[in-house]
């Protein structure tokens, strides 16, 4: 670290980092909620042996959002060690007890989304059977909630004290 | 966006060679690979819950000083804050990829009915754990206090764990299997935001 601060400023530093997570927080949020819209729509019989999915991501597009997500965890676990330092102590002293929770719980979804990745892109390399088609639909809903949820917390603990500010 | 039925050939491959008998390497790729990915997935939120409710991070970074301490380290006077959620994950991560790969060498069935057993425990045993201090608190009539221990309610909850992925049809093992992998979170994450609650949000 003091070989970066020693070319950036710090406060410069952790903003970049903050609008890099945010970012990605954002491609990542789109991506999946795509999905989920995909996932959530029923398939139609067209004609003869055509199926109308609807606009269903290939199953690279599950690796490009496993890729983003795991990056943006990286990315936030990073950030994290400048929240726990610089943003939680003083929201501890000025008792916004539900920004700390909300936080903490953020940090158990996103956790809990990494654990499920691994299925979650096993699950997409068929994205035309329907023999794991609710675990498949029901963990893109998980993870989506996962990160909507990471996006408004992140969002309000920011609002309170960004780590740049 | 229109798709052939052929989209999802591979697995109609896999279909016609599993009822032949004859599975290709590549075929079993897939599936140790899609056993060890649902088995690391539930033993990853499973432990997770448990190493949080717990406290047992792998190590403990203390970020105002910038060290490092293996397994749970209480901060001394003047090294700030502890971190313990990275020691989490790391622990959730190692135990969920040898659990994986153990999983892959198991008989299937062997494993679903573990999974019972090991979920079936995690519910189990912090609910005797909760009856049991809801009793020694408002029902016991003599000093209960030493009854106060995680490990006293984990006879019952082992037995009664035991006893309910014994008597769970097949059919339902099968059924519940998958569906661990949204069971098992969810319910982690209602374990860990009641926890959550009492901490802060009713202060």
């Amino acid at each position: 670290m003091a070989i970066i601060f020693s070319v950036i400023r710090e406060d410069t530093f952790w903003k970049i980092l903050l609008s890099v997570h945010f970012m990605l927080a954002l491609v990542l949020l789109a991506a999946l909620t795509l999905q989920v819209v995909t996932a959530l729509m029923p398939a139609r019989q067209v004609a003869g042996g055509f199926v109308d999915r609807g606009p269903i991501p290939a199953a690279s597009y599950a690796t490009l959002i496993v890729v983003v997500y795991l990056v943006e965890a990286l990315f936030g676990a990073w950030i994290y060690i400048k929240y726990r330092t610089y943003v939680r102590i003083p929201m501890e002293e000025l008792r916004h007890w539900w920004t700390v929770g909300g936080f903490d719980f953020k940090e158990h979804t996103i956790s809990m989304g990494v654990g499920l990745l691994p299925a979650y892109w096993y699950f997409w390399q068929q994205p035309a059977s329907t023999e794991h088609a609710g675990v498949r639909k029901w963990l893109t809903v998980f993870l989506a909630l996962g990160v909507w949820y990471g996006l408004i917390i992140g969002h309000v603990a920011n609002y309170f004290r960004g780590v740049g500010s | 966006m229109t798709q052939t039925l052929d989209a999802g050939g591979r697995f109609s491959q896999f279909d016609s060679t599993r009822a032949t008998g004859a599975p290709t390497s590549t075929t079993q790729m897939g599936e140790k690979f899609g056993t060890f990915a649902v088995t690391f997935g539930i033993a990853f939120t499973l432990g997770y819950t448990v190493f949080e409710a717990l406290n047992w991070p792998l190590f403990t970074y203390m970020p105002a000083v910038g060290r490092t301490y293996f397994w749970l380290h209480r901060p001394l006077s003047g090294e700030g804050p502890p971190m313990y959620w990275y020691g989490w994950i790391v622990t959730s991560a190692i135990n969920a990829f040898v659990i994986g790969a153990i999983a892959t060498i198991v008989p299937g069935h062997w494993l679903r009915r573990a999974a019972v057993f090991f979920c079936v425990l995690a519910a189990l045993w912090p609910a005797a754990l909760a009856a049991l201090r809801i009793y020694i608190v408002g029902w016991a009539t003599f000093d209960a206090d030493f009854l106060n221990s995680v490990w006293v309610p984990a006879g019952p909850a082992l037995v009664g764990a035991a006893v309910i992925t014994y008597y769970v049809p097949s059919r339902w093992v099968e059924r519940l299997w998958t569906s661990w992998l949204l069971l098992v979170p969810i319910g982690g994450l209602g374990v860990l935001g009641y926890s959550l609650l009492q901490q802060w949000f009713l202060r």
